[in-house]
């Protein structure tokens, strides 16, 4: 839900005469503006100094030292952690995890979102009781999914266990066999996401105008050929939109890991934020658990900036 | 489009079967937290004992009530916070003229890059001098205010016809009057967005309330599961899905509520 | 979000405030008994722990008496999840409000809680009380004192054991395994287990679980860490590969590929899962901690057999080290609060209340005078297989390998085992998988060593 209220409202969008009116506007100014811009802008800056700025400083500083038993960091190393990170097979394998599990999060939400979206936007008797089961999910909270699918795969009282039972299909040890845990990982993470894809791709899907479904209709195309000649280049800003937040929320993911599966089994499920979790607030290792913080908001960054490079295209239009 | 009369049938299968796998978790989760844990731990899904024992467990034997108002208090606490400051913010960008006025915007914006989940360690050290641990404040006080907030707010007041400014300069009306009787009333749209964005987003919490939260007094209702799961070496998932139901129908029927508008909202623009 | 419409509008704030509403009422219902109990003008005494299940309650008992019992202070207790996540908790919250006055700390990290020094050790109230530290068991006591002082009370004490399903081994006319087995006599009943019940009932599951590594590491007479376990200086190395580490591990890969043995995974998942599936008769042996008596025999209607803890063919049994936890006091609350807590690890060491603990739990009682108590003399002849765990650490003869590891970063050594066990149980090279947590291991241990001046 969160990010839903960021989608590029045509609404927002300035006019043009915009540059014009702030020109207007700097002749009505006042010269004790500085005074109210203090205090209108002084407790946001102080939050986000304290809170973002130099949080980030002291990250990147803390990455290049050792800390002692009580997280104080005492011997400088340079970039050795950096080193030792990018050098660990388990490091490597966290990565890859995460690496895996964006993408099947991302693909798989974009398209069943899509799919629902699809198969709601068309005019038929009670849709609007689809539309309602399928925007649902938002509701949910991470812990509360976690809990519903962790039964759903819980071995030997889970459902697919027991479906498994009656078609006597081989035993899937769904949360303790590497393979199967990350399906169940992005499952629940997938499930959890749809509530928000549906509602933002469905809404973009109203936004395309009937005619062009008509006119390629009467030039014979058929509905296949209309999907992703009509449908999917109408919606691609939307879709590049939801897949951006998604894959950044992918990336952050931690309370499904942390109550599904704790990083487990053989490490299968550790992403990057459970890493730095269990690194500094399980084992104490603040300034490895630093550089590792400092990777992660380095591949957060770069992906948000492709999200505001987008943005900026829209807005400037 | 074409809509022939033999596929109909097979889209309402479609639309079922999606609804089935939707609802599947939700319908699950409810329904055994009717059965008697005794008969879930046989694998059982069907049994002569359907009761709301389990809730009433549930609320006598743990704190889930607690951790709801917990959530309740933080969340709301940080709504109104970040509807003041962020507003406040927004104004200053759109309406006040001061020295590097454009260069803050950008370092603001730039915040929005920077995850959190990245800064948490430092962030516990700076709480923990400030002697918030274990504290409603703790939960608060690093969210009184958002980039993305000041951000979405600037853009909704840079829809302010400038007339409205020098009609209120020429009335004589300050900064502070014009924001207050102006600026607030004309972006009530985008205030509620904000509301209900930075409500949910203090809802959802889940990292930091965890690691900064030690007794149920403060704890937050996401991390509240989280110690019911671990506390229950017994699988008792009779009153844990219990727990989760009563956590998860609140915010389904605000947002069953909130639909309305949100369809309403979408129609009316497709219609335009 | 858009278009608001009043009517709509009022439904939602209307549904808002009725669920607002049904939280307070609910809440207020429920916080009265809390509210009566604060009444009176108590110094407030925050115990940390990291109890679950049966011994959770039993605590919360323990606590709810001795606040009964006096009136000068009020014990609060606050269940802060696993061992491993309570250890951080306690060094970063130590000297801000949020910190307790008493907790509860698991047996490996005693080193690295000594030497945050933000603990006064119990020794000092030991001396001004002239208590009788000889009624506490020596073996437990040796395990928490550096250099003849008391660091904390040991308190939960448990000897890692082996259970198994008599009912279900008669069922399938399977001879019980020796009350001292080796790898073999494991495995024949897990075997025949399997065969003899047509795959119904899984034969026996290892958790993926460090503390069991360390134990079999002991058992088998070998140390972890260099020095001898940490006893004779700072650890700079350990060593994860020796020969019967590597029988050991073998021994598990073989029966999990055979399907003589499952594997539930690790964590809290995996022991819930284990023990469901011990009382619903679909596992016959697991190798748990003898504190999970109390869950493993309330409302088991089948008999419970415990032997001790497994050991390597062709060899005898070293013994095992204890486990469990002990209670330690800050030094960041004042001298009244602190003596708060050390009346209240008095009340819980009593012979009444230990013996009343291991009934409940499982867990060693730790005051001699506790084997006199009618409760625990009634369990012994209940249910005898639950002298065996008291049995099992009074035959072992203590010695470096088998008292426990003194070195700082344990819970990484856990981690680290737990990664290669699940690779091993997964079906990857034994040496390989040991030899990688070895190296990040004694990376780890130079790393902390250099950063803590060792």
């Amino acid at each position: 839900m969160a990010e839903m209220m960021s989608t590029p409202k045509p609404q927002s969008t300035p006019k043009p005469q915009v540059a014009e009116r702030e020109k207007q506007r700097s002749f009505n100014l006042h010269v004790n503006d500085k005074y109210y811009a203090l205090a209108f802008l002084g407790p946001s800056l102080l939050v986000l100094g304290v809170f973002v700025f130099y949080p980030m400083l002291r990250t990147l500083y803390l990455s290049l030292f050792l800390t002692n038993n009580v997280g104080r960091p005492t011997v400088f190393v340079g970039l050795k952690n950096y080193v030792n990170l990018l050098t660990s097979s388990a490091y490597q394998a966290s990565l890859q995890a995460t690496a895996v599990y964006v993408i099947g999060v991302v693909v798989c939400t974009l398209v069943i979102g899509l799919l629902l979206a699809q198969m709601a936007v068309r005019k038929l008797a009670g849709i609007q009781w689809f539309r309602t089961i399928f925007s649902a999910t938002m509701g949910v909270s991470v812990s509360v999914a976690a809990i519903f699918w962790l039964f759903i795969f819980s071995p030997s009282v889970g459902l697919f266990d027991q479906i498994g039972k009656l078609l006597h299909l081989p035993l899937v040890q769904w949360l303790t066999t590497p393979g199967p845990a990350m399906v169940a990982v992005i499952i629940s993470t997938v499930w959890m996401n749809l509530g928000f894809t549906f509602l933002i791709l469905f809404g973009a899907l109203q936004m395309v105008p009937q005619p062009l479904y008509e006119a390629s209709a009467i030039e014979g195309a058929s509905p296949r050929y209309q999907f992703f000649h009509v449908t999917l280049p109408m919606i691609s800003p939307t879709l590049f939109f939801t897949s951006t937040v998604t894959l950044i929320g992918a990336f952050k993911s931690f309370g499904l890991i942390d109550l599904m599966t704790a990083g487990g089994p053989n490490n299968a499920t550790n992403l990057m934020v459970y890493q730095v979790y269990r690194d500094a607030f399980l084992n104490g290792n603040y300034g490895l658990a630093s550089a590792e913080s400092v990777i992660l908001a380095v591949i957060i960054a770069l992906f948000t900036l492709l999200q505001f490079k987008f943005l900026e295209k829209r807005v400037t239009y | 489009m074409i809509q022939t009369k033999t596929l109909k049938p097979l889209r309402y299968l479609v639309l079922i079967l999606l609804a089935i796998v939707i609802l599947g978790p939700f319908i699950l989760g409810f329904w055994t937290s009717l059965l008697p844990t005794a008969d879930i731990a046989k694998g059982a899904l069907w049994s002569s004992h359907i009761s709301f024992a389990n809730y009433a467990e549930a609320v006598k034997q743990t704190a889930i009530l607690r951790y709801l108002l917990n959530s309740f208090v933080i969340s709301t606490l940080t709504m109104a916070a970040q509807l003041l400051f962020c507003s406040l913010g927004a104004y200053a960008f759109v309406f006040l003229s001061f020295k590097g006025r454009d260069l803050l915007f950008y370092l603001i914006l730039a915040t929005m890059m920077l995850p959190f989940e990245a800064e948490v360690i430092p962030n516990f050290a700076t709480v923990r001098r400030l002697n918030l641990l274990n504290h409603y404040g703790v939960m608060v006080i690093p969210f009184l205010t958002s980039a993305f907030g000041i951000f979405m707010l600037r853009q909704a007041f840079r829809q302010i016809p400038p007339e409205l400014k020098e009609a209120a300069d020429v009335e004589g009306l300050n900064h502070w009057q014009f924001y207050w009787r102006v600026t607030l009333p004309y972006a009530r749209i985008s205030l509620f967005t904000l509301a209900a964005y930075s409500f949910l987003e203090s809802w959802n919490q889940y990292l930091w309330p965890m690691l900064t939260t030690f007794s149920d007094k403060f704890r937050p209702v996401q991390d509240g599961l989280r110690q019911l799961q671990s506390q229950e070496t017994f699988n008792n998932w009779g009153m844990i899905q219990a727990s989760a139901v009563i956590v998860v129908v609140p915010t389904l029927i605000v947002l069953f509520v909130g639909q309305h508008y949100f369809k309403n909202g979408l129609n009316e623009g497709a219609t335009k | 979000m858009t278009h608001l419409k009043g009517r709509q509008r009022l439904l939602a704030l209307g549904g808002l405030f009725l669920v607002v509403l049904a939280v307070f009422v609910g809440w207020s219902v429920m916080s009265k008994p809390a509210a009566q109990a604060q009444g009176a003008k108590r110094t407030r005494i925050v115990f940390w722990h990291e109890m679950t299940g049966p011994a959770q309650q039993q605590l919360d008992t323990f606590v709810k008496d001795f606040n009964h019992s006096q009136h000068k202070y009020e014990v609060v207790p606050e269940f802060e999840g696993n061992y491993n996540e309570a250890v951080q908790k306690i060094i970063n919250t130590h000297g801000t409000d949020a910190s307790p006055a008493v907790f509860q700390s698991m047996d490996i990290s005693t080193s690295q809680i000594h030497h945050t020094g933000y603990t006064t050790p119990v020794q000092k109230f030991i001396d001004a009380d002239h208590y009788n530290v000889n009624q506490i068991a020596a073996g437990a006591r040796a395990f928490y004192a550096n250099k003849g002082t008391q660091l904390s009370m040991p308190f939960n004490t448990s000897q890692p054991v082996l259970y198994y399903n008599e009912t279900l081994l008669k069922k399938y006319h399977i001879t019980p395994p020796p009350v001292n087995p080796s790898y073999s006599d494991i495995t024949r009943v897990a075997t025949q287990l399997m065969d003899r019940s047509h795959k119904q009932v899984q034969g026996m599951t290892v958790e993926i679980y460090g503390w069991l590594f360390e134990q079999f590491m002991a058992n088998a007479g070998v140390s972890l860490a260099n020095h001898q376990d940490g006893h004779a200086g700072t650890p700079t190395a350990v060593n994860f590969t020796s020969p019967s580490t590597l029988t050991t591990m073998k021994w598990i890969q073989d029966n999990l590929k055979r399907g003589d043995f499952v594997n539930y995974g690790a964590g809290a998942n995996a022991q819930n899962n284990e023990t469901a599936s011990f009382l619903s008769g679909r596992l016959g042996m697991f190798l748990q901690s003898s504190a999970s008596i109390g869950q493993l025999t309330t409302g088991n209607h089948d008999q419970l057999g415990i032997t001790y803890y497994p050991h390597p063919d062709g060899q005898k049994s070293n013994g095992v080290a204890i486990g469990g936890a002990s209670l330690w006091i800050s030094n960041d609350k004042s001298a009244h609060v602190q003596r708060g807590a050390w009346d209240f690890i008095k009340y819980l060491m009593t012979a009444k209340s230990q013996a009343q603990w291991q009934v409940a739990t499982g867990y060693l009682a730790l005051n001699q005078g506790s084997q006199k108590e009618a409760v625990l003399q009634k369990l012994y002849q209940k249910l005898p297989a639950t002298k065996v765990p008291g049995e099992q650490l009074r035959a072992a003869t203590p010695n470096a390998t088998n008292s426990g590891i003194f070195l700082q970063g344990l819970i990484q050594e856990r981690n680290l085992t737990q990664t290669a066990m699940e690779q091993i149980y997964n079906g990857s090279d034994i040496k390989k998988s040991l030899e990688t947590a070895e190296k990040s291991m004694n990376s780890y241990i130079q790393g902390n060593n250099r950063a803590n001046g060792y």
